[in-house]
């Protein structure tokens, strides 16, 4: 059953946000707004839109009066140029050229669409593919506005920008909205209410500050994907409102602290543990461009990782993090300067050796390695197929069968054999991708952006995963814009600016020494704590200054 | 724990090994339950069902048009130029050729007012057979539009088959330049589609393999072959001679070829996979046959 | 230079087209062939440049002249000026030569005059000419031209991934290559269709399959294209009483019979002069508007010229 006795109504102009761990039901909640989204199967109970059952409402009444932005930018896009996306939806609706002309003209205005107005939609970007889907759903003036997860696959500022839209529509226009979200840090304060669902049930509604206090009191894992302030706010013990962004925040820890002495102010900085002094990649003054003609985009880069290290490289768009990644793995060649792995040139390297063995590299859309028809087919599709018989590709003398099974079983997905790679979740195609390329007994993962998309359950699934591999050795170096996943899971952290790395260390003396490149845990807390930098720190120092 | 030591004695000895340095042997014990085969059973099930077409061996109504058009109107139409439009027909014939073959199938497909998933489905096959035609630029003649344009036929019947054959014969020209040539190439990659459609319904072709690559070298180097070389003949002088109609065959063949063991090649490699894929979505997403 | 022709509207655009190639493909009289091949070539000149074009036409355009007009004698053995006689006994006719030339011009025209059709006749306003007539196929071929650099990106993409595990159409001897080639394909396959059910979602969310659905665009047919319009038709009308006239009656089998042009009379002369008219209104429109910016120039200082032009870009 994906939904169970779901009951809730929502008011003209309301913004209400649903919660929920990836699979909880909340997608297919949305779908049933919408009939022609609707998945097959069997409902019982009604739905009412203004007042009467949705069904009676025609098609094109629904069509016009709701209106529907998916996850993928990329997929929502039918059409080869911005403008006649724009009017796709008015042209079904029957509108003629002047009204649709108006309309349009009105849309690209809003949204500032203008200067890319008569581009093909391949020259967008991202950011500006989901504007586009947005703009095209406006453009037909609806009521209700439904967002599915729209920013999951856009970078964190990209994705503020958008939501940043959603609510002037939201302010503006008196459009209500319903929309399921990971980002809830920047959406939860202008949300009038909030749902959060678990296994196809809502166990807890109302203003997000009595989310606050519900989840508090139900003690649930849903708490993870609340912002910081609500995390840190659920640790404690207090009688203050719960606070929802990292200003009220601040005032909740002083009032909090307050008339208590605060004695404990510091966290230790750990030292590095030096597990082993081997280093494993070594780039030494590396210099790289794309082309004769293009500007330098890593300029004397210089990197040392230790074995068993997890090494996070974080930094803003185009600064050259995911083409450092790829001067590691060899893809792209610096013309200055030297990448060692394992005290080896990249360069002299053959394929087989580098990618077999030693390099694992896990691409930022997995499913750009999906093959076959089944998970488990594709696991072994890995190793040169299901005979167990040594072959060029797999040499090991442990069974295949085992491999497969333990490996699957390290990145527990071993109750989806028999599913089609395609059929699962975001975060399991992530781990199953890792597991094709876990097949291939990599020392070194490279990572980009594993955790794009994943709401908190998954990325703590993932993190744990990880720390496994870390303990049997294997070196990982991730680039990423989660910097509250760096802060948990990293061993060093680097600031990526300009092609080279301004600066690196144990992510606690990393954040706290940052000021607005850290995370939401030490921003709300550093003018009372020091070196606090994750949710649990920051309770940790609360509780033992009561 | 017991599962998770275990595990981490797994990880230490599999990623401990090195390729060429022998480690000490260390046998797993092999768990009784075999290789999930009911899994791999149920996915050749699917596929056996597959071979039998499930399709109602009754052409529809709107089949017979077109075969009519198709195989009556516009062999007339070809004679009644070469009878009587003087040094002009075949630009006649031409000409014929595209509203003829296009009139019915765009009555019929847009008369019935296909759902977006229809559309879709033609977009991204033509759109394969295009970015496919233009990945092997550098082979001349090797392309896998006609491969495409027959899987998409057995797949999704008759007229889509004819809609994608013309659809890549169409839009690839305006990547690589329309010319005379368009429409006869329209015309062939459609036809061959819309062929293999009937025969996969009235059962004399199955998706097999083998017989997928036998129709594919036979429409290849006949029908496409036959009406491009015809075409060019047609446009170069305008008095047909069995031995220039001969000599033309003849200098065209080793292209048709090479086109006709490409279509072979990319049949035997990508038919099975590929109509799978297809199979798979159409169940999916509930778009068996109307 | 810039070619203005292509401004006025898509259907102007396309009767234009239509008109000269059905006349090209249609007619071997060699005065009109003529025309036609001077102006086609003086169009490509203008759109495409003289090294471009010139290049085209050497290239490609001259060898194909000669093949065309030596292998129609080779079959074509009818005419009365019989030159002499094969090794096979065939007679090789003067007729046979000249004909044989005038189909090689004949081709040559059209496929130049196809050249200038490329580029003038984008997807864009094909789609806006057929979105009335057939609204789902010319969606089909807008999503078409999305997804096709759609999966060139996505292929590299895959392949870029599958590298990264040793398996890239650069790794290992041919058949291990071809393989990684198949695998590539097959993702990329997978993925399009997979992720093309979204697709088909968010038409279906934006209310596709609703009756009465309109086509629109951005092209409007303003006062000018109606002038254009007339004048074509004008063109276009006399033209064709000429014809009628049998002023461009022409025959090369079995003996060469041309009308018109010896004795030349009022009529043909006027006949084809009209014609020449009519091949050359894009080259003349391009020329008039080039001579109306070199006034401007005069008028208005370079630089306050190309500030207006910006504002006007972006008041679009």
């Amino acid at each position: 059953m994906a939904l169970k006795d779901i009951s809730l109504s929502i008011a003209e102009g309301d913004f209400v946000v649903i919660c929920g761990k990836s699979g909880c039901g909340k997608s297919t909640l949305l779908r049933h707004f919408k009939s022609v989204l609707t998945p097959h199967g069997k409902r019982s109970g009604e739905i009412l839109f203004n007042d009467k059952p949705l069904e009676e409402a025609d098609l094109r009444t629904q069509s016009q009066e709701i209106g529907y932005v998916l996850q993928s930018p990329e997929n929502q896009i039918v059409t080869d140029k911005v403008w006649h996306e724009l009017a796709f939806g008015l042209e079904s609706l029957g509108y003629d050229t002047p009204t649709i002309r108006l309309r349009v003209a009105e849309m690209a205005s809003y949204f500032g669409i203008q200067a890319w107005f008569k581009r093909n939609v391949t020259e967008l970007s991202g950011g500006q593919k989901q504007l586009l889907n947005l703009a095209s759903i406006m453009a037909m003036h609806p009521s209700v506005l439904i967002l599915d997860e729209p920013t999951s696959q856009l970078d964190p500022i990209a994705a503020s920008d958008f939501l940043e839209t959603v609510k002037k529509i939201n302010r503006d226009l008196g459009t209500t909205i319903i929309m399921t979200e990971h980002r809830l840090e920047d959406i939860l304060p202008v949300a009038d209410r909030v749902m959060v669902m678990d296994e196809g049930e809502i166990i807890a509604g109302g203003t997000p500050r009595e989310i606050g206090k519900q989840l508090r009191g139900l003690g649930h894992d849903m708490f993870l994907s609340m912002p910081a302030p609500m995390q840190i706010f659920a640790g404690v013990e207090s009688d203050l409102a719960c606070p929802l962004t990292v200003r009220e925040g601040r005032k909740w820890m002083s009032a909090y602290l307050q008339g208590n002495d605060v004695k404990k102010t510091k966290i230790p900085l750990e030292k590095p543990e030096i597990e082993s002094d081997e280093t494993v990649v070594e780039l030494k003054d590396v210099w790289f461009r794309y082309d004769k003609n293009f500007p330098d985009v890593v300029k004397d880069l210089s990197l040392r990782v230790k074995k068993g290290e997890f090494y996070c490289l974080v930094g803003g768009n185009g600064t050259g993090k995911t083409t450092s990644l790829s001067l590691i793995s060899g893809l792209n060649k610096p013309y200055r300067g030297k990448v060692l792995i394992n005290g080896k040139d990249v360069r002299k390297l053959s394929d087989k050796e580098l990618f077999h063995g030693m390099l694992g590299i896990l691409p930022q859309n997995p499913q750009s390695l999906f093959v076959k028809k089944t998970v488990e087919l594709d696991l072994y599709e890995m190793i040169g197929g299901t005979k167990e018989k040594k072959n060029s590709v797999y040499d090991s003398d442990i069974e295949k069968k085992t491999a497969v099974d333990k490996i699957a079983q390290l990145l527990h997905i071993e109750h989806l054999f028999a599913q089609h790679p395609y059929d699962l979740s975001g975060g399991e195609q992530q781990r199953l991708a890792l597991a094709k390329i876990m097949m291939l007994k990599p020392t070194i993962l490279l990572l980009d952006e594993p955790t794009k998309g994943l709401d908190n359950h998954f990325k703590r699934e993932l993190g744990g995963i990880l720390r496994k591999l870390q303990e049997h050795g294997v070196t990982i170096i991730m680039v990423s814009h989660d910097i509250e996943f760096c802060a948990l899971f990293g061993d060093v952290c680097g600031l990526f600016f300009d092609g080279n790395i301004v600066t690196s260390n144990t992510p606690r003396a990393f954040f706290s020494g940052n000021s607005f490149y850290t995370t939401a845990a030490n921003r709300m807390s550093r003018h009372v704590f020091e070196n606090a930098i994750t949710v649990k720190d920051v309770i940790t120092c609360c509780r033992m200054n009561l | 724990m017991l599962q998770d030591e275990s595990l981490d004695d797994f990880l230490d000895a599999f990623l401990g090994e090195k390729g060429h340095q022998k480690p000490e042997k260390k046998r797993w014990p092999t768990p009784a339950i075999p290789i999930n085969t009911d899994n791999l059973a149920a996915v050749a099930m699917v596929h056996k069902d597959m071979k039998e077409p499930i399709a109602k061996k009754k052409l529809s109504k709107r089949t017979w048009v077109a075969i009519v058009m198709i195989l009556v109107i516009i062999p007339l139409t070809i004679w009644f130029g070469i009878r009587f439009m003087g040094d002009r027909k075949y630009y006649f014939i031409s000409m014929g050729i595209i509203v003829y073959t296009f009139v019915p199938f765009l009555m019929v497909f847009e008369g019935r007012k296909p759902q977006a998933r229809e559309l879709i489905i033609i977009a991204i096959l033509a759109a394969i057979g295009v970015a496919g035609r233009a990945a092997f630029f550098m082979l001349p003649q090797f392309k896998p539009v006609v491969a495409v344009v027959i899987i998409a036929g057995v797949c999704f019947g008759a007229e889509s088959g004819f809609l994608v054959g013309a659809m890549v014969g169409f839009v690839s020209n305006f990547f690589f330049g329309q010319g005379p040539w368009t429409p006869w190439q329209m015309f062939s990659f459609g036809i061959i589609g819309f062929l293999a459609g009937i025969l996969f319904r009235k059962g004399l072709l199955k998706s097999s393999k083998p017989q997928l690559c036998v129709y594919g070298f036979l429409a290849t180097f006949f029908i496409y072959g036959g009406i491009m070389n015809m075409s060019s003949l047609l446009m170069w002088s305008s008095i047909i001679t069995w031995k220039s109609v001969l000599a033309v065959y003849i200098t065209g063949a080793p292209f048709d070829l090479i086109h006709a063991s490409a279509t072979v090649f990319f049949l035997f490699v990508a038919s099975k996979p590929m109509i799978e894929k297809l199979e798979r979505i159409k169940k999916k997403y509930g778009l068996i046959e109307r | 230079m810039e070619d203005s022709f292509s401004t006025y509207h898509p259907i102007i655009n396309f009767f234009y087209f239509s008109v000269i190639l059905i006349i090209s493909m249609f007619f071997n009289h060699p005065m009109i062939l003529g025309i036609s091949l001077i102006s086609a070539i003086l169009y490509a000149v203008v759109l495409q440049g003289w090294k471009k074009a010139l290049k085209f036409n050497l290239l490609f355009m001259l060898p194909m002249l000669i093949i065309v007009a030596l292998i129609n004698p080779l079959f074509n053995h009818s005419g009365v000026t019989i030159l002499f006689y094969l090794d096979n006994g065939n007679p090789i006719t003067l007729e046979s030569i000249i004909y044989g030339l005038v189909m090689s011009v004949m081709l040559i025209q059209v496929i130049i005059w196809f050249s200038c059709y490329n580029i003038i006749m984008t997807s864009d306003k094909f789609i806006y000419l057929f979105g009335r007539i057939i609204p789902a196929l010319s969606l089909i071929f807008s999503m078409v031209l999305r997804f096709v650099p759609k999966f060139k990106a996505q292929l590299k993409v895959i392949s870029n991934g599958q590298k990264c595990i040793g398996r890239d159409i650069t790794n290992g001897n041919i058949l291990m290559r071809a393989r990684h080639g198949v695998t590539i394909l097959s993702i990329m396959v997978t993925w399009a269709l997979e992720n093309a059910i979204e697709t088909a979602d968010s038409m279906k969310a934006r209310g596709y399959g609703l009756k009465g659905r309109t086509a629109f665009s951005l092209y409007r047919f303003d006062n000018r294209d109606k002038g254009m319009f007339g004048v074509m038709l004008i063109l276009l009308v006399i033209f064709i009483i000429g014809v009628s006239m049998g002023n461009t009656f022409v025959q090369y089998n079995p003996i060469i019979i041309i009308n018109g042009i010896v004795p030349m009379s009022l009529s043909s002369f006027f006949t084809y002069f009209i014609f020449l008219v009519f091949c050359l209104i894009p080259v003349a429109v391009d020329g008039f508007s080039a001579m109306k910016w070199q006034k401007m120039k005069e008028v208005i200082p370079e630089k306050t010229k190309c500030a207006e032009i910006r504002v006007g870009i972006e008041a679009q």
